[in-house]
């Protein structure tokens, strides 16, 4: 027998117990897990090097105000700025859908070719979208949730705006971060409502990161006390925006998860501390043996990290490898896009469970080191 | 000193403290037990046997006074010391056996070795002659709840000699036990003190079970009372196999 033989069946001589403790262990730590990816998903949008470069410039008042077309030629002549295209959220519904999650936005396809450069045609021809005012470009995601074609058709019904539309899929992007938008032509639109000569927003790729700054301040300056002064900021910025308005969701989350870790602790100690009591004269006759205090701490360090471990491994485990095989835009009718459990929020999740076996272990080692060997070998079974 | 004194006891007191009230388990001890004697410590219940054998055993402190085991005052070594000490000195039989319920009886054996350096193979060897030594050599790899009573107690003895201790303390060992098992136990007792030299000190409130030994005393609210008998002049008592 080796110490380590002997720690494993102490562990296990309640088996019930164990599997229940372990088992406990492992949900917690799956949605300790699930909570901070949800988290991290959530206050920090995607980002590539090339969303770095791009700054949305919006109607200061509110973004549901839009602002006249006529601000394109100024904003072609601010420095720094190396493409812009008029940007308009469209939002309608795909097909019976009450809730379409993907976008759909309306773009001078020539124009936008030079915003999205991360992208890549994967099917059909960018110049086939271009040429063809009742046609769209669609993300790869959407074309493979839906069984999308090139060719087919998809029919939008507006809801912001009040006109439908009827789209034939000219070609396939893939390689952004959001690789599930829908983009067609603002002439369209503007037919459609009656030519207003307004545009959502702008959207604008700048020189260089170093200037983005600046452009961004020269926009803003180049609308300044017009009848449409603008608020520009960098793509980052500008979801983050969006975010904010779903309230505190670091607290909330953060809040949640303390909930969840403290809980558990409750269980762990509780139940490393039954354990223990059970054996209080063993533990004694240890002692009588010769074991010292140092060592039965070991022990009972040991069972404690033994069991949060098998329960962390399982649940930490079992939630990465869940959240790395499902579909997640099915399970989330498109609302998160990637749900990576990363390895920082694996190693947290790791830390919480050694650190729960280590306090687990302390209050029931402090009672043995206080009793003293003829103290535990009167105790009752 | 014609032989030699393992045990040394010089005014030795235990008082224990129960709120305001002050009781003395032990009142100013003194005593010598000499190297391969068997030693019966008899007494009345709460006589305060228990609690002499537990000093001398080093897993109890008295209140005031020395008690020297084979030179060394176990009373002034510290907590560390003195587990290290009872590791390589004491064997401990006690009445309801002690054994850890999910170790096999070899197991069970082993668990004093652990602590030192021996390699496995040397503590298979020292664990298998302890089992020999008992007559449970073919119950090894029994859990104790699949051994009887007196296979358990003598398990329990094979645990306190693996160490090849030069003190065994045994505490009511057949308290639990039916006459014949006690009889079994108390002659393996006897066996060691007598072939093995090894001290024997025997807590029993049984005068069966005090004939077994070579001397034994009396204890009567902690005091050494007169009736010491030195038994080593009478024969070994012949063990009843299974």
């Amino acid at each position: 027998m080796t110490v380590a033989t002997f720690i494993a069946k102490n562990a296990l001589r309640n088996k019930r117990r164990a599997a229940l403790t372990i088992l406990s262990v492992a949900v917690s730590c799956a949605l300790l897990v699930t909570l901070l990816t949800l988290q991290r998903e959530l206050t920090i949008p995607p980002e590539s090097e090339a969303a770095s470069l791009r700054v949305i410039v919006r109607n200061k008042v509110s973004l549901a105000q839009p602002l006249p077309a006529k601000q394109l030629p100024i904003l072609d002549k601010i420095p720094g700025i190396v493409a812009v295209t008029p940007f308009s959220f469209f939002g309608g519904n795909f097909r019976e859908e009450t809730v379409t999650s993907f976008a759909q936005f309306a773009v001078d396809p020539v124009r936008f070719q030079g915003i999205i450069v991360e992208g890549k045609i994967v099917d059909g021809a960018y110049e086939a979208f271009a040429k063809d005012r009742n046609s769209c470009l669609v993300g790869a995601d959407t074309m493979k949730r839906y069984g999308l074609k090139v060719g087919n058709r998809m029919r939008f019904t507006g809801t912001f705006f009040p006109v439908n539309l009827d789209l034939k899929i000219a070609a396939v992007f893939q390689g952004t971060v959001d690789d599930r938008g829908v983009f067609f032509h603002h002439k369209l639109l503007d037919e459609l409502m009656g030519d207003p000569g307004t545009v959502g927003t702008w959207y604008i790729r700048v020189a260089s990161a170093e200037v983005a700054n600046d452009v961004i301040g020269r926009v803003n300056k180049a609308f300044e006390n017009t009848a449409a002064e603008v608020r520009a900021e960098t793509e980052r910025a500008f979801q983050m925006s969006f975010i904010s308005m779903l309230g505190n969701v670091k607290l909330l989350i953060g809040s949640i998860s303390s909930v969840v870790v403290f809980t558990l602790m409750l269980v762990t100690v509780s139940t490393m501390s039954m354990a223990i009591r059970e054996r209080f004269r063993e533990l004694a006759i240890l002692k009588a043996l010769g074991y010292r205090r140092g060592e039965l701490f070991s022990f009972i360090l040991a069972e404690s990290f033994g069991l949060a471990a098998f329960g962390a491994i399982i649940g930490i485990g079992g939630a990465w490898a869940f959240w790395t095989f499902t579909d997640l835009q099915k399970l989330t009718r498109g609302f998160l896009i990637y749900f990576e459990v990363t390895p920082r929020i694996i190693a947290t999740g790791g830390v919480v469970a050694v650190l729960l076996a280590i306090i687990a272990a302390i209050a029931p080692s402090y009672a043995v080191a206080r009793m003293s060997v003829v103290q535990g070998l009167k105790t009752l079974d | 000193m014609a032989e030699e004194n393992v045990v040394m006891i010089r005014n030795l007191s235990k008082i224990y403290q129960q709120g305001e009230i002050n009781v003395t388990a032990l009142n100013n001890i003194c005593l010598d037990i000499r190297k391969g004697e068997f030693l019966a410590l008899m007494g009345p219940s709460g006589s305060g046997k228990s609690t002499l054998l537990h000093i001398i055993a080093g897993i109890d402190r008295p209140t005031n006074g020395q008690c020297v085991v084979q030179g060394i005052d176990v009373t002034r070594l510290n907590e560390s010391a003195l587990a290290d000490w009872r590791n390589q000195n004491v064997g401990f039989v006690f009445q309801t056996f002690n054994l850890i319920p999910v170790l096999t009886a070899y197991e069970n054996v082993e668990l004093p070795l652990l602590l030192t350096r021996l390699g496995r193979r040397e503590r298979r060897q020292l664990v298998t002659t302890a089992l020999e030594l008992v007559g449970l050599a073919d119950r090894a790899g029994h859990l104790p709840k699949q051994l009887s009573g007196g296979q358990e107690q003598r398990a329990a003895i094979a645990r306190a000699l693996v160490t090849d201790p030069s003190l065994v303390v045994a505490d009511e060992p057949t308290g639990n036990l039916d006459s014949q098992s006690a009889l079994e136990v108390l002659a393996i007792l006897q066996a060691l003190s007598r072939s093995a030299g090894k001290t024997v000190i025997l807590v029993t409130h049984d005068p069966k079970a005090a004939a077994f030994g070579s001397r034994s005393i009396h204890l009567e609210k902690g005091e050494l009372v007169n009736g010491e008998t030195d038994l080593s002049l009478l024969p070994l008592q012949p063990a009843k196999k299974s």
